[in-house]
């Protein structure tokens, strides 16, 4: 039996929050990396976190991408 | 030595945060006076006949959601704290007012209770939720006005002052009701009014009041906050000093409602300029009307 925790994909957003969601600092659209649990902002360079279904809109709080 | 403030950074933004995930667990301490404090802004909705499919609850701190929903209106959610976002009572984004991740013309209803007076920059703020806003949309915000905790303001002032020859800002600066309506103006906001309500709240107990400011996340987060310790002395006889009613101390909630509409094409309008039928300066030459 697959370890609860492990394998459980993390909670996905609600389709109406991610319908009008856009990068606070760039006002651009976004990536939702449904594994990772992320909304991705290329303009910004920043991937904001999900947690338990809530999206962290904060850039502070904000996973910086590597530049390509 | 503590940094100067500059006019843009009067609130802490992070001890915000943190009074809103504190007082996630304790809201419901708070709930009625929140609760009092929203129907009266959603009060404001009866007023008009539009009909509203997509509604932004800002700060609603589980209270405000659950009442535009029950009014039939499909709500989303924000807010600073990840603890409050969680008890929002509608899909809930964190977010900072000061940088909203809302795309352009996403509502057609905005509602702040009680939510914007942590906010460095309102101007800003209000013009981004101008910009959420589809044409023809209402922003409907309440604030504390001047007057809000005037009693705790000058008592805790008094006391300190008398306890340590000098007093720090321990309850937050509020804006004039006058100004309000130039805000929403300033902002973009056709349309925009600014009226007062007051809600009086009557403690038995005066330290309750200050439990259920921290209850209900609204404690002192003014950058210039004095950090030390308070004298020990400072809220008991503060409290003390507060004026009674019926044995009873009175605090003062002073609502400042705000109504603005993002501009849409079949708002009332302004003539265009030289488009009068008539010419001002005939109508002034006209002899007076007979006495009679």
């Amino acid at each position: 039996m697959p370890d609860e925790d492990a394998a459980a994909p993390p909670p996905p957003i609600d389709p109406r929050l991610l319908e009008v969601l856009v990068c606070p600092l760039t006002k651009t659209t976004l990536i939702y990396d449904r594994a990772a649990g992320e909304l991705i902002s290329r303009a910004a360079g920043l991937a904001y976190p999900i947690r338990d279904g809530i999206p962290i809109m904060l850039a502070d709080e904000a996973r910086r991408l590597e530049t390509p | 030595m503590q940094r100067m403030s500059d006019s843009m950074h009067v609130f802490d933004r992070a001890a915000v945060r943190r009074h809103r995930d504190r007082a996630a667990a304790t809201i419901g301490g708070v709930a009625d006076i929140l609760n009092d404090a929203a129907s009266r802004l959603l009060d404001r909705l009866d007023d008009t006949t539009r009909r509203f499919t997509a509604a932004l609850d800002v700060g609603g701190r589980g209270i405000v959601a659950p009442l535009l929903r029950a009014r039939g209106i499909p709500t989303l959610a924000c807010d600073l704290s990840p603890l409050m976002a969680a008890g929002a009572g509608a899909p809930c984004a964190v977010a900072d007012e000061e940088a909203l991740p809302f795309a352009p013309a996403s509502f057609d209803l905005i509602v702040a209770s009680l939510s914007l007076h942590w906010v460095n920059d309102l101007p800003g703020a209000l013009i981004q939720l101008r910009h959420a806003l589809r044409p023809d949309g209402l922003l409907l915000a309440s604030l504390p006005a001047l007057g809000t905790l005037a009693e705790l303001r000058r008592a805790l002032t008094a006391t300190e002052a008398a306890l340590r020859g000098g007093a720090a800002p321990r309850v937050s600066p509020f804006p004039d009701l006058r100004d309000c309506a130039g805000l929403l103006q300033r902002a973009g906001f056709a349309l925009p009014v600014a009226d007062a309500e007051e809600i009086a709240v009557l403690y038995a107990d005066p330290l309750r009041l200050l439990r259920d400011l921290r209850h209900a996340g609204e404690a002192n987060a003014v950058v210039l906050r004095d950090r030390r310790p308070p004298p020990r002395d400072l809220f008991p006889a503060a409290v003390a000093a507060l004026p009674e009613q019926d044995g009873r101390v009175r605090a003062t909630l002073r609502l400042a409602i705000l109504t603005g509409w993002a501009p849409g094409p079949d708002q009332p309008q302004s003539l265009r300029p030289g488009s009068a039928k008539h010419s001002l300066a005939e109508a002034l030459r006209a002899p007076p009307p007979e006495q009679g």
